[in-house]
């Protein structure tokens, strides 16, 4: 895990940069795809738990810090996809080689549906309740949608990653 | 055994991961801290992504939104046009009414000076309506200060730095804004629906007369967060539930909210 760390830091920090520079602005009906939530649960779906959790930390605080929201629920709802998606890694379901084609789009589609709810639950919990006044079932399909496209590269990318890590130790 | 070791690991880093996100959410000072630092570790990705994404960013968007594009120019050259107009018709009748203004020490944002910004970026999140804009402190803006664009109320700034600032839009769900209209003697509070929503006026009497089209301008009541005067919104529909003792308004922002490229700060600060 150790040896794969800095290089999914670094995949992190790329993708929070895509996020802030060129999703933000390329929106879908208005919404913007969340891929600081669809990294770590790709991430999870390899089956390493502690990466997930750690691109999950860092991708969330990193958005966190740039948007005008309750700090904190973008990170909280990354670490919720991420435990979920690397438990169902560990037991193999969503695996690219084994599973079927469609398994890890659906699963990431069924993250990105439930995202924007749970940030909307999360943010109810930090004494939020404004949150649910936007257009949060908009956001849900859009975000579905973008992670079912998106799943199998982000998935294998996540995969390289983490494989560098056992690579190295081999 | 393996399994064990490494369901405790996630474990730990979850409740360190809750722990560390608790502690800088309730302290400010740090957050603000850590917000500059994480701006400083990410600009440089922010930059090179920039650099090579964004023409591709552009393309796609041009691609995708061209027809949008050719009718939004097409309604701005129309738009120009009789602003034009108005502006040549209606000089005399502009001069008359900030001398009225004066003369009834109302705010009124013909006379109150303003800095021009340049919109720099649009808020990364679906859940906070916000703009980041090219000027800050060193050009007189400050919290609080009330921003118009496109011919009504775009929202108010809510952080500075030197050399930019935040504005939340009236769109934004945690944004409201004290309006009136007709002849002023009732006020409504207007909250914004989320990025793609519009805006609404909730429990409003039933007594009150008020009719798809009226326009709602700023009160400026006492301790008001923004001058009186500014246009606001126009109402596009009155929802009323059978037996309910009041109605809710459904409306449409003044300014085009979604077109922002160029706006206005009114060196204005609320009253305490």
């Amino acid at each position: 895990m150790r040896r794969a760390l800095v290089p999914a830091v670094v995949a992190t920090l790329i993708i929070e940069a895509l996020q802030l520079t060129v999703l933000s602005s390329l929106r879908i009906e208005g919404v913007v795809v969340m891929l600081v939530w669809l990294w770590p649960l790709a991430m999870g779906l390899t089956g390493f738990t502690s990466l997930a959790l750690v691109t999950a930390l860092v991708a969330g605080v990193f958005f966190d810090t740039h948007a005008n929201t309750p700090f904190g629920l973008t990170a909280v709802v990354a670490l919720v996809l991420a435990y979920a998606a690397s438990r169902l890694g560990r037991e193999g379901v969503g695996d690219l080689d084994s599973a079927a084609w469609w398994v890890t789009p659906a699963l990431a589609a069924l993250g990105g549906f439930v995202a924007p709810m749970l940030y909307v639950v999360a943010g109810a919990g930090a004494l939020n309740f404004n949150l649910w006044r936007g257009s949060v079932l908009m956001m849900m399909f859009i975000n579905a949608g973008a992670f079912f496209v998106l799943a199998r590269p982000m998935t294998r990318l996540a995969r390289t990653i983490a494989n560098v890590g056992d690579r190295v130790r081999r | 055994m393996a399994t064990d070791r490494s369901r405790r690991r996630a474990w730990t880093l979850g409740v360190v991961a809750a722990a560390i996100l608790t502690v800088l959410a309730l302290t400010g000072g740090v957050f603000s801290g850590l917000r500059s630092v994480a701006n400083a570790v990410v600009t440089p990705f922010n930059w090179t992504v920039n650099e090579v994404a964004r023409p591709i960013g552009h393309l796609f968007s041009g691609a995708i939104n061209y027809s949008d594009v050719v009718a939004q120019n097409q309604k701005l050259r129309y738009e120009l046009g009789q602003a034009q107009l108005k502006s040549n018709e209606s000089w005399p009748l502009q001069r008359q009414l900030q001398q009225i203004s004066t003369e009834l020490d109302v705010p009124y944002v013909g006379s109150l000076p303003t800095v021009a910004a340049q919109v720099t970026t649009l808020s990364p999140t679906n859940f906070a309506a916000t703009v980041n804009i090219s000027k800050g402190r060193d050009s007189g803006i400050l919290v609080g200060m009330p921003v118009v664009a496109n011919g009504g109320l775009v929202g108010s700034v809510i952080a500075t730095s030197p050399e930019g600032a935040t504005v939340r839009l009236i769109s934004d769900v945690n944004s409201s804004v004290g309006v009136t209209f007709g002849n002023g003697s009732v006020s409504l509070v207007v909250t914004g629906r989320g990025v793609n929503n519009g805006l609404s006026a909730t429990s409003v009497p039933l007594s009150t007369p008020i009719t798809p089209g009226t326009k709602l301008a700023t009160n400026g009541l006492n301790g008001a967060l923004y001058p009186p005067g500014l246009p606001v919104a126009k109402v596009a529909s009155v929802k009323l539930t059978p037996g309910a003792a009041t109605y809710n308004l459904v409306l449409r922002p003044t300014a085009d909210l979604r077109h922002l490229l160029y706006l206005d700060v009114v060196l204005w600060e609320p009253t305490a």
